[in-house]
């Protein structure tokens, strides 16, 4: 068998044995090989002396200096900035933007009701009229 | 099936943050905490400058959240952010030189552990030096075949996701995965 360290495909086939996201056919196929070859034996133990490194524990504080960085930064913001990325506020201001839009459009006159007010118009001439003439029939 | 029903549950917590849920944030930082600071240990070797970073990294985030798009994994933008942090970090020299003893205290106070159950005077000695040449073989790589191999080997990231946050092909990841650990064979083969 050809080294797998020897073509592209080889050696993706090593590195996915190493993270053992290879099918079963693709892991029996490495195992096979790396029984007969030691410079592929020698690349699948590094992944094991790897496991020598470890990390150390997260300190418990860790939260609350984060949280404090974010509170001062929040309070360097100028306050219109603190607002602005509040999702609420922006919907707010829009709709209040809608509202005096609506409010500042002129209004066309409702028809029914301004033939309503020319009756009435009518018929306070048609008295003011039969106001003036009443003397005159006297 | 609506978009919002495959978003995967970080994406949707980030969302949430964004509409102002502080308590989404708390969730990540929860859940990403201990997988971002290692991997930044990893890439620096110190552990205050990794804790540092690692505060930079959700302070990003934090700043992110009204302005995210799931647009990919969580953890691969947040990868993304915390590769570039310490690229950065590497680039402008800030690690402070010389490593931490492995022998030191924490700064909690605690002792590191060490795996095996009371080890003889003698074995802590070996698997302290051999930590040592992991520690140096690792810091010896590129910093972005150093990058690659750590969240390939400790944070279970796909060659997909690697290929994103360090804005490569998948093949391309691929051979640099594969020269990193032959790298790492070539240093440490006189390692039993």
């Amino acid at each position: 068998m050809i080294c797998l360290n020897k073509n592209e495909q080889g050696a993706e086939l090593l590195t996915g044995y190493l993270a053992k996201t290879l099918d079963a056919a693709g892991m029996a196929e490495v195992d096979g090989h790396i029984q007969e070859c030691a410079d592929c034996r020698g690349l699948v133990s590094v992944w094991g002396k790897l496991d020598e490194f470890a990390a150390p524990e997260v300190t418990g504080d860790f939260d609350a200096r984060l949280y404090a960085r974010i509170a001062a930064e929040d309070a360097r913001r100028p306050w219109w900035r603190r607002l602005l990325w509040r999702p609420a506020v922006p919907l707010v201001a829009a709709g209040a933007l809608v509202g005096l839009g609506l409010l500042m459009v002129p209004r066309t006159p409702d028809p029914a009701k301004q033939a309503n007010q020319m009756d009435i118009e009518q018929v306070a001439q048609a008295v003011d009229d039969m106001d003036l003439l009443t003397p005159i029939a006297q | 099936m609506e978009a919002a029903a495959v978003l995967e549950q970080d994406a949707q917590l980030m969302l949430r943050v964004g509409e102002g849920d502080d308590s989404s944030f708390a969730l990540l930082l929860e859940r990403h905490r201990g997988p971002v600071v290692h991997f930044l240990y990893r890439m620096v070797q110190n552990q205050a400058v990794s804790e540092e970073l690692a505060q930079e990294v959700f302070l990003r985030v934090y700043r992110s959240r009204s302005t995210y798009e799931p647009t990919a994994k969580f953890t691969t933008w947040l990868f993304r952010i915390a590769t570039h942090v310490a690229l950065n970090s590497i680039r402008d020299g800030k690690k402070e030189k010389g490593h931490e003893s492995l022998d030191v205290e924490t700064s909690d106070g605690m002792e590191r552990q060490v795996a095996d159950s009371q080890p003889t005077v003698e074995q802590e000695l070996v698997q302290n030096v051999k930590r040592r040449e992991v520690r140096q073989a690792i810091e010896a790589l590129p910093a972005k075949q150093r990058a690659a191999v750590l969240m390939h080997k400790y944070e279970g990231l796909d060659y997909a996701q690697i290929a994103a946050v360090l804005s490569c092909s998948e093949s391309a990841i691929k051979s640099l995965l594969f020269r990193a650990y032959e790298s790492l064979r070539g240093r440490l083969a006189h390692m039993a």
